[in-house]
């Protein structure tokens, strides 16, 4: 698979008046078109912050970073990428509360000036996938946290960007919650397929979901390991290389399980 | 259910009970009061008789108009003016840095400590009125707006700037909506207080409205008629209330549905 993203040598310091705070700390990596690329770290460390330096809303202290549009004959197509051409799913969802379910999807592309009719049926197709079809007309306030997140991630596919980036997305979602929507997801995903980095501090979770694994260390992050489960989809929780992997990568960190 | 219905019942003749025993009460000290203050029946006559019957050409109707307009005028500047201020002090730094310490300044004086000076600049015609209750209501559509604008989730923000909205779009699609609640309630909070210049205003020198009948009625020793005024005064303040909460209702449906 080509690349789509690469990262190099990517540092993070934020200066405050206490004194600096380096949170990356040369981060090199590549990201692979249409992969689902699981990031994986404790708590505190500089996940979040990298997702924002590649969603363009943060930006780094030194290091590059290349988006791949295309491969052509064998000359890469290298662009700067601007803002509303990335999808995110944040961890609290980030909904417009004055907006109705399908008002949410369809903002990125309001936003972009198009017209009423065509983004209506674009946000309705978004919203089937992510299986919310009856609740086009409702708030967010009316929707169970599970399904908050199901309309978070209809919203950024919506935007029509073919990377995805995922903060935690099911992180404030109780456990039984978080397993479906695991499942879900790659549901999704294989029905469309976009590039998508998924920040993740479960173990179990990134195992269960990724094509790779990118382990990161504490803070400041630096880029510890890399994991590729060789695990038929579904995988099961309960399978030995399942956990022997777990068991791997769990031997390798400080997280707990 | 049934005993339910039963319990409201018993709490709506709770409330009937007090009213009539605050009429009981109001009879009684009248009677024994020997004059001073009128019976609840002479009230109710005195505003009957006020419906048809002017005073200094009007009826208790036509100052009633005379004083909501000056209100609905003045409130509706205040308004645009208020709203357009505090979002400016709320987005723009440079803006709040500038005009921020002025509005600091002028804040804590009561509007009815304007009256006087604006009564000198502008005489005793229809314009002082209007000018002090834009005064008086000009002032918590700032404040308000201004806090709406600056308690704005920024993740709010950074969702919006992800979809692709620029700067302007993120006023408009995303400030303006997220704060519209706190604008709102900024509004109510004005017209109360606006409808408390008006009275003062006018008591201290007009020709018309309610605020000059309650004068009169002092004037004149008739302390019926200032009862009537007062009790209209509370009625029209419940009535601006309750309307202002169904007008939010119908504008932030989000919040309650």
């Amino acid at each position: 698979m080509a690349d789509k993203i690469r990262i190099k040598n990517l540092c993070k310091t934020f200066v405050e008046k206490s004194g600096e705070t380096k949170v990356l700390d040369n981060i090199s990596l590549d990201v692979k078109e249409n992969e689902f690329l699981v990031l994986l770290g404790p708590g505190q460390c500089g996940k979040t912050v990298l997702l924002n330096i590649l969603a363009g809303l943060d930006t780094p202290t030194s290091g590059t970073i290349n988006y791949i549009k295309g491969n052509e004959n064998g000359k890469e197509d290298i662009k700067e990428m601007k803002m509303g051409e990335i999808g995110m799913v944040f961890q609290k969802y980030a909904l417009f509360p004055w907006k109705t379910v399908i008002e949410n999807v369809e903002m990125s592309q309001k936003l972009k000036g198009i017209d009423k009719e065509q983004r209506r049926k674009s946000a309705r197709n978004y919203i089937k996938l992510v299986g919310l079809e009856n609740f086009e007309d409702s708030y967010p306030k009316q929707l169970s946290g599970g399904m908050k997140q199901r309309v978070g991630i209809a919203r950024a596919y919506a935007s029509e960007s073919d990377i995805l980036l995922m903060d935690e997305p099911f992180g404030a979602l109780d456990a039984q919650t978080r397993y479906q929507m695991g499942e879900e997801i790659l549901k999704m995903w294989r029905k469309d397929k976009r590039t998508v980095i998924f920040v993740t501090n479960n173990i179990e979770e990134a195992i269960y979901l990724g094509d790779r694994i990118i382990l990161l260390s504490g803070c400041p992050a630096t880029v510890k390991a890399e994991y590729i489960p060789k695990l038929e989809r579904p995988r099961d929780y309960m399978a030995l290389e399942f956990l022997q992997l777990r068991k791997e990568i769990a031997d390798n960190t400080d997280l707990a399980l | 259910m049934k005993t339910n219905i039963l319990k409201n019942k018993f709490y709506l003749g709770l409330s009937a009970l007090s009213v009539l025993l605050l009429l009981l009460a109001w009879t009684y000290v009248s009677i024994s009061g020997g004059g001073l203050i009128p019976t609840p029946f002479e009230t109710f006559k005195r505003f009957i008789e006020l419906l048809y019957k002017p005073v200094a050409n009007g009826t208790i109707f036509i100052h009633l108009l005379v004083s909501l307009k000056r209100v609905i005028i003045a409130f509706l500047i205040a308004s645009f003016a208020g709203i357009f201020l505090g979002v400016m002090l709320g987005w723009n730094k440079r803006f709040n840095a500038f005009f921020g310490p002025i509005f600091e300044i002028l804040r804590p004086i009561p509007p009815i400590a304007w009256i006087p000076l604006v009564i000198l600049w502008f005489g005793i015609g229809e314009t002082p009125k209007v000018v002090i209750v834009f005064i008086g209501s000009f002032v918590p559509i700032v404040l308000n707006t201004f806090s709406g604008i600056k308690m704005i989730d920024s993740l709010l923000i950074s969702a919006g700037k992800v979809l692709g909205a620029n700067e302007r779009q993120l006023l408009w699609d995303v400030a303006m909506p997220a704060s519209l609640p706190a604008i709102l309630a900024g509004m109510k909070t004005a017209l109360g207080s606006g409808w408390m210049c008006v009275l003062a205003a006018e008591m201290v020198v007009a020709k018309q409205g309610v605020g000059f009948l309650i004068v009169r009625g002092m004037e004149s020793g008739d302390s019926s008629l200032i009862i009537v005024c007062m009790i209209v005064i509370g009625l029209v303040s419940a009535l601006i209330t309750f309307s202002l909460t169904k007008f939010e209702r119908k504008m932030c449906p989000w919040q309650t549905r």
